[in-house]
């Protein structure tokens, strides 16, 4: 995170040195941020929706008669493990527009 | 690229935050909400319910009809099985009073043509006998008469037949 | 588009310039503009996904053999019934089968309006309505908690979670008041929002592609595949609308389920 601050900063400096409008570069840090929010947030996400699929399949190839149940259980995992990349969505949204 | 930014930069700074809800939204959500649940709950789900209530209970009553009518088939197909079980018995009884029948009959019938044989073979042994009887005393007279003559003409003079005739006749009985 | 072409205009040089976010969500009053009144597209697609299942529901026939609307109509319901309330809740629950067949036609025909062509946004892409919905999901399995286990038991089985060790009921009594009675209505508002929102945002910059490469130059050849894309995601989306209108009401269930039954 002080890796995104310090992103953040030096572009705000490099634009008062440049003598860039200063609402110009808060856009421009503001953007960058959002690429990286997102970004990150989109790697745990990522990983355990796949993680999660990938074992409701397996139970469900060895179960057949379970599908259902598995399915249920599973589109729930992904939606409390989906919320995490949605907030960083939120996230990215409000850095690049808010 | 620069202007362009300005541009979105204005523009954002006069719209609202576009994470945040707006009131007017809100309200015409609430009231559109509100409206479908009390609409579902009261109006439009009861009948679709009663619908498919009646729909599951009439399947169930026809799949009782069905199983009623299946038992009452089982039941009718021992019915007839019990029937045709009666009936062959039926016939096995007549056929074996049949077999007795003809049985007693054949005894019978044999029976009378032993009987009748027998009285036959009697018969014919009664005759042999007589004429097994007949012959033996035909053939006493001649082997007396042999006799006698053969020892008169032995002692040389005349034997009585008479006279002779019990001891043939002894000998003949008694041939040891 | 008027951004756009006014950029473009601007620029001089064409060019792909991404339409502002307002552009994207925000709607022009039709009436009753700077008042709580005031009705515009969302607004509009809110009256709609209301009345459209009204009509559906009104105009289904009943009778033995479903066919055409009835069979839609009464699919809803069962999917509801049989994958939402019995999966999550059991028997018991039947009782909130019309808030959540309500909370599932609701989403689903906000989100639906997505890929109409004249609509073409998701009314669940603005804030307000997950807001809506996740507050009376959040106000049932309240009410139901309370009135199911009373307000001590409620409180005491979603605060106090049996098999801690007293001493770290300082951490986790704060954690589980959390996430029970703040991340919950929010998770909900957030992920219908977030996911419709981010599938708008998806087809809008498929869109623009498909118009800024609609020109005389070398890199129209790339039309074709991107206007694929658009229809591809087009149809995810309509995957989309439909999942999340699943999810939501099936999380709103569980929490139902949880009220009811705290140690499961």
């Amino acid at each position: 995170m002080s890796f995104l601050a310090s992103t953040a900063a030096q572009v705000v400096e490099l634009a008062a040195e440049a003598e860039v409008d200063p609402a110009d570069a808060k856009a421009t840090a503001g953007a960058s941020s959002a690429g990286f929010a997102y970004g990150l947030a989109a790697i745990g996400p990522g990983i355990g929706i796949g993680y999660l699929v990938g074992q409701a399949v397996q139970a469900m190839a060895r179960q057949p008669e379970s599908a259902g149940q598995v399915q249920t259980t599973m589109f729930l995992g992904i939606a409390f493990t989906e919320a995490l990349a949605l907030i960083g969505f939120v996230v990215f949204i409000l850095l690049k527009f808010a | 690229m620069g202007s362009s930014v300005l541009l979105f930069a204005a523009e954002a700074e006069e719209a609202a935050n576009p994470i945040l809800p707006t009131l007017n939204e809100m309200f015409y959500g609430a009231i559109a909400f509100g409206l479908l649940f009390v609409l579902v709950k009261f109006v439009l789900l009861p009948p679709v319910q009663a619908t498919r209530e009646a729909r599951a209970s009439q399947i169930r009553g026809d799949l009782d009809a069905a199983e009623r009518a299946r038992s009452q088939a089982g039941s009718a197909a021992t019915e007839v099985d019990d029937q045709l079980a009666g009936v062959k018995a039926e016939a096995a009884a007549v056929v074996d009073a049949a077999r007795a029948e003809a049985e007693a009959e054949r005894a019978t019938i044999i029976g009378a043509a032993e009987a009748e044989a027998a009285s036959i073979r009697s018969a014919a042994e009664a005759e042999i006998e007589t004429a097994r009887a007949e012959a033996m005393s035909g053939a006493t007279a001649s082997v007396a008469e042999l006799a006698a003559d053969a020892a008169s003409r032995v002692m040389n003079r005349p034997i009585d037949l008479a006279s002779a005739q019990p001891v043939v006749d002894r000998y003949l009985s008694n041939p040891n | 588009m008027f951004t756009l072409f006014a950029a473009e205009a601007g620029e001089g040089g064409g060019g792909l310039v991404f339409p502002s976010i307002g552009n994207l969500v925000e709607w022009a009053p039709y009436f009753g503009e700077g008042t709580i009144f005031e009705f515009n597209k969302i607004g509009l697609i809110s009256m709609l996904a209301m009345l459209i299942p009204t009509v559906m529901f009104l105009l289904a026939k009943k009778d033995m053999v479903p066919a055409g609307l009835q069979n839609i109509v009464e699919s809803t319901v069962e999917f509801v019934e049989d994958q939402v309330v019995m999966s999550a809740i059991g028997a018991e629950g039947k009782k909130y089968l019309p808030l959540l067949l309500t909370i599932f036609m609701f989403v689903f025909w906000g989100n639906i309006f997505e890929v109409i062509p004249t609509f073409q946004m998701p009314a669940n892409a603005r804030m307000a309505n997950p807001v809506i919905l996740a507050l009376v999901a959040w106000a049932t399995f309240i009410g139901v908690g309370i009135k199911a286990q009373g307000f001590g038991g409620f409180m005491k089985s979603s605060l106090f979670p049996p098999g801690v060790p007293k001493a770290l009921y300082i951490l986790v009594t704060p954690i589980e008041f959390l996430s029970t009675f703040l991340l919950r209505p929010f998770g909900l508002a957030v992920r219908l929002f977030a996911n419709m929102l981010a599938g708008h945002i998806l087809l809008v910059t498929f869109g623009v592609l498909c118009i800024a490469l609609w020109q005389a130059s070398p890199l129209v050849i790339v039309l074709p595949f991107s206007f694929a894309t658009l229809v591809g995601l087009t149809g995810f989306e309509v995957m989309v609308s439909l999942i999340q209108a699943f999810v939501f009401s099936l999380l709103t269930a569980v929490y139902i389920s949880l009220s009811l039954h705290p140690h499961h």
